[in-house]
């Protein structure tokens, strides 16, 4: 094959190509340049597949530091929120029936996503009752497998139509279903009348309530 | 074991395939010089890898672009060093496609039986180029965004289907959501789809013809594996180490947000086609157009690489000869043309600032972008319109330049320039650019202790930039009081009237010693003599100091200096120096009211008084001295 000459390089046939290769016995060569060819052609590939993977488990090795350092801009359309975590329902114990009977209010917070912060966004719903010692709020979303759970006025009960989880009024689960009973939330009463929540989501399908931060 | 490979042989042939795969006969044994083709590939394979994972985090759209790969470059773990490997492998790329073809073409392996394979090459290499040009978009930051949009123009210039095409490639008649989608389905799936084809096709043939071996009888007749892998395995570890090198030293660059209405005059295309863009910059390439340079000719200069195989076959070595001369004058062109562009870019005061400006906009946004706030839902482009640190030195360069500076700038980092018109020795009419004369304060340090004291020492040389203003009561007290005000005596005295002075703005972004403060008041107000010597207090003539802020003067001169250089003061000042409150009839100064908008005007004077998010990022270079040599040049002639 003299490449100075091209009319001189053989067109093979693959048939001969094909000969030829199967009739040619490899040389024999050491241990140690097969192993080294192997290591280094292994290395040379997972090196960047190492390093996308790293950056792909990022929320788990990031875990708890999502948010990077730095001064908090003011934020005054942002939901109202107190030191301890509680937001401003806006909702009045007055407006909630007395006799008890469940009603769904909607939690707006601030909600950080990734490299967005949307300001006083519906995160969540809740039920609240009324009662003798002011308001108990649930969370709607079921413990069994997340979906929501609805309010059945005439069985008096909360029911979750996805797989049939069952709660009394005080959100105590009634039949199996559900590995454990409905998700309670923090309440404070200010001022008498006006009602903050701690709004959290917990782990579905455990009997333990694991709050998600 | 072995059972188990049988039974998987026997039904995939997998030990055949093998065999096929590495065993390829490499007469005249291993050698350096085919490694190219493997480098090549393994960097494709980087980019696959590297392109997917980001893939997961990226997020194409106007608004979510950039911001995604801020995060991923300054939030996410290991994604600097992901981004800055997939960047850098980009070029790395190209470079070792340039070394591939031009040993293909330099050992022949270009001619006969192997034309095919290497028109297939010449596919790759096109699809390589688009890949990168389609990925220098993606991020969606002044520099991909302006850069492309010339590539998207030359489209346009195509013959006949040129409106149509650019439109397409678009996604609609301006760049928007869907350039970006666009572009990434290009850049993330059918591009790298086409290239696997080829590249298959590639190997494919070359397998069928064998190595193009300069010199079998060099050594015994040897098998890629493991002789050429080991060879081959070592340059790509040279390759890897080049690239993690630049990622990790230097890291992938991400320019601020894209912004249309924001020209960005750094603007380069990847450095790898500076040599296209520098040979459209040629007046006889500009004036002969836009399809001449950047389609006809590199398509011609393409059309005859494309057909030297065929040329090749012309009279015995006749042909291949040419080919050689004509790639070495291309390769010669392409470094002639990429050195010029550095090099005239390097010495282009212009270029320089502008990138300078864009520097400090990037660190600007993402800075901004850190704080617990983040970005806003209409994206990152607004942190900058809406900051003083990155607006107010614009506004002054758009207003205020004209008379004063900024440390001797014009707030951007660039000097005033104008044209001279002078008669040279023959009386012909000749004109140079000349540092413009401020007339006004150099504003770099307004209201600060700097401002007070050169306000106070030297007040005719102080407020009219390089103008002297004699005429002028101010101007006078600063003659009188400058001997005692220079007294050693004095000197507490005197640094306790500049902290007053300074303090009247009531910033927040500096502190103040209060004892100093009331020092300086007593002396200013005239409840306590200085130490030595004669000094009339300010209140003998300005009608307000430290009380509040309200109109007193009739219009006769003497300023108010209630809350001087405080945002309220400064605001009233600007929008009408001429009032009765400030200099009344003596005002020289330009009246802004209805001049300039109220948001201009609070992002400049947010500016001017340090009313904004603390920055790290650093200000541009004091050009006090430049200028003054610069006056004194044009004096000097």
């Amino acid at each position: 094959m003299d490449s100075a000459s091209p009319d001189s390089t053989p067109i093979e046939s693959p048939a001969e190509r094909a000969d030829a290769t199967t009739a040619f016995e490899p040389p024999r060569r050491g241990f140690f340049v097969k192993f080294l060819a192997g290591a280094l052609g292994i290395i040379v590939g997972v090196v960047p597949f190492v390093t996308g993977l790293l950056f792909f488990l990022d929320p788990l090795i990031r875990d708890g530091k999502a948010t990077p350092k730095g001064q908090e801009g003011n934020n005054p359309e942002g939901v109202e929120k107190d030191e301890d975590g509680f937001v401003n329902l806006n909702v009045t114990i007055d407006a909630l029936p007395a006799d008890g009977t469940p009603q769904s209010v909607k939690v707006h917070d601030d909600k950080v996503d990734a490299w967005n912060k949307f300001l006083n966004v519906e995160v969540g719903t809740v039920w609240l009752l009324r009662n003798k010692d002011g308001v108990t709020a649930f969370n709607t979303v079921c413990p069994h497998l997340g979906c929501s759970v609805d309010y059945r006025q005439w069985k008096s009960d909360f029911y979750c139509p996805c797989h049939q989880s069952t709660f009394d009024l005080n959100g105590d689960k009634l039949n199996p279903t559900p590995p454990r009973s409905m998700d309670q939330l923090e309440v404070k009463v200010k001022d008498g009348k006006n009602v903050w929540l701690k709004f959290q989501n917990f782990r579905g399908a455990t009997s333990e309530k694991i709050a998600i931060s | 074991m072995n059972k188990l490979l049988n039974w998987f042989d026997d039904r995939t042939g997998i030990r055949e395939l093998m065999h096929e795969a590495l065993f390829e006969r490499i007469p005249g044994g291993a050698r350096w010089r085919y490694v190219w083709g493997s480098t090549l590939v393994f960097t494709f394979s980087i980019q696959v890898i590297t392109g997917l994972f980001l893939w997961t985090a990226y997020s194409p759209s106007a608004q979510t672009a950039w911001e995604s790969v801020y995060y991923i470059q300054d939030v996410m773990y290991m994604g600097n060093i992901v981004r800055g490997i997939h960047h850098y492998s980009s070029s790395i790329m190209v470079v070792l496609m340039a070394i591939h073809l031009m040993q293909v073409i330099i050992d022949g392996a270009y001619k006969a039986p192997r034309e095919i394979n290497f028109w297939l090459g010449l596919i790759l290499l096109q699809i390589v180029l688009a890949l990168s040009l389609t990925g220098y978009l993606l991020p969606w930051d002044q520099k991909g965004y302006y850069a492309t949009q010339v590539s998207t123009k030359i489209m346009g210039a195509t013959p006949i289907i040129g409106p149509q095409l650019q439109e397409l490639v678009q996604g609609g008649p301006e760049y928007g959501h869907h350039t970006l989608t666009r572009f990434f389905a290009m850049h993330a799936g059918v591009l790298p789809g086409l290239l696997m084809l080829f590249l298959g096709l590639h190997i494919y043939i070359f397998r069928r013809h064998g190595i193009t071996t300069p010199d079998p009888d060099r050594a015994p007749e040897t098998t890629f594996w493991p002789d050429q892998v080991l060879k081959d395995a070592v340059a790509c570890l040279g390759v890897l180490a080049v690239i993690l090198g630049l990622a990790i030293g230097f890291g992938a660059e991400l320019s601020g947000p894209a912004n249309p209405s924001e020209a960005y005059s750094a603007a380069r295309p990847e450095w790898y086609f500076l040599f296209l863009f520098r040979f459209l910059r040629f007046e006889t390439v500009e004036h002969i157009g836009l399809a001449f340079g950047a389609i006809y000719v590199p398509g011609a200069l393409m059309g005859i690489i494309t057909l030297m195989p065929i040329i090749a076959w012309w009279k015995g070595d006749g042909g291949h000869k040419f080919n050689l001369y004509f790639m070495w004058a291309i390769a010669i062109g392409v470094a002639v043309l990429t050195g010029m562009a550095f090099y005239e870019d390097g010495k282009d005061v212009g270029h320089q600032t502008a990138i300078a400006e864009a520097n400090r906009d990037a660190e600007r946004v993402r800075e901004l972008a850190k704080r617990l706030s983040k970005i806003p839902i209409e994206g990152a482009g607004s942190l900058l319109r809406d900051d003083p640190f990155t607006q107010g030195p614009r506004i002054f360069a758009k207003y205020c330049a004209s008379c004063h500076r900024y440390n001797g700038h014009n707030g951007r980092g660039r000097m005033v320039m104008e044209q001279l018109k002078e008669n040279d020795k023959n009386g012909k009419e000749v004109s140079r650019a000349v540092a413009s004369i401020p007339t006004g304060a150099d504003l770099g340090n307004f209201g600060g202790e700097g401002w007070w004291k050169s306000l106070l020492m030297d007040y005719e040389n102080h407020v009219g930039g390089f103008t002297k203003i004699e005429d002028s009561e101010m101007a006078a007290w600063s003659k009188d009081s400058r001997k005692a005000m220079q007294d050693p005596k004095n000197a507490d005295d005197v640094k306790a009237i500049y902290e007053y002075l300074a303090s009247l703005s009531g910033r927040t972004d500096r502190e103040f010693d209060d004892k100093q403060v009331e020092r300086g008041r007593q002396i200013a107000a005239g409840e306590e003599f200085i130490t030595a010597g004669e000094f009339a207090s300010c209140t003998d003539c300005h009608g307000t100091l430290g009380e509040k802020f309200e109109a007193t003067g009739e219009g006769f001169g003497p300023p108010d200096i209630a809350d001087y250089g405080s945002k309220q003061w400064l605001t009233a000042f600007i929008l009408d120096p001429g009032s009765d409150q400030f200099y009344g009839e003596e005002n020289t100064m330009q009246v802004f009211k209805g001049k300039i908008s109220d948001r201009d005007l609070d992002l400049l004077v947010r500016w001017m008084t340090g009313d904004y998010y603390p920055t790290e990022v650093e200000d541009y270079e004091s050009k006090v001295n430049e200028l003054e040599e610069a006056l004194k040049a044009r004096k000097g002639k």
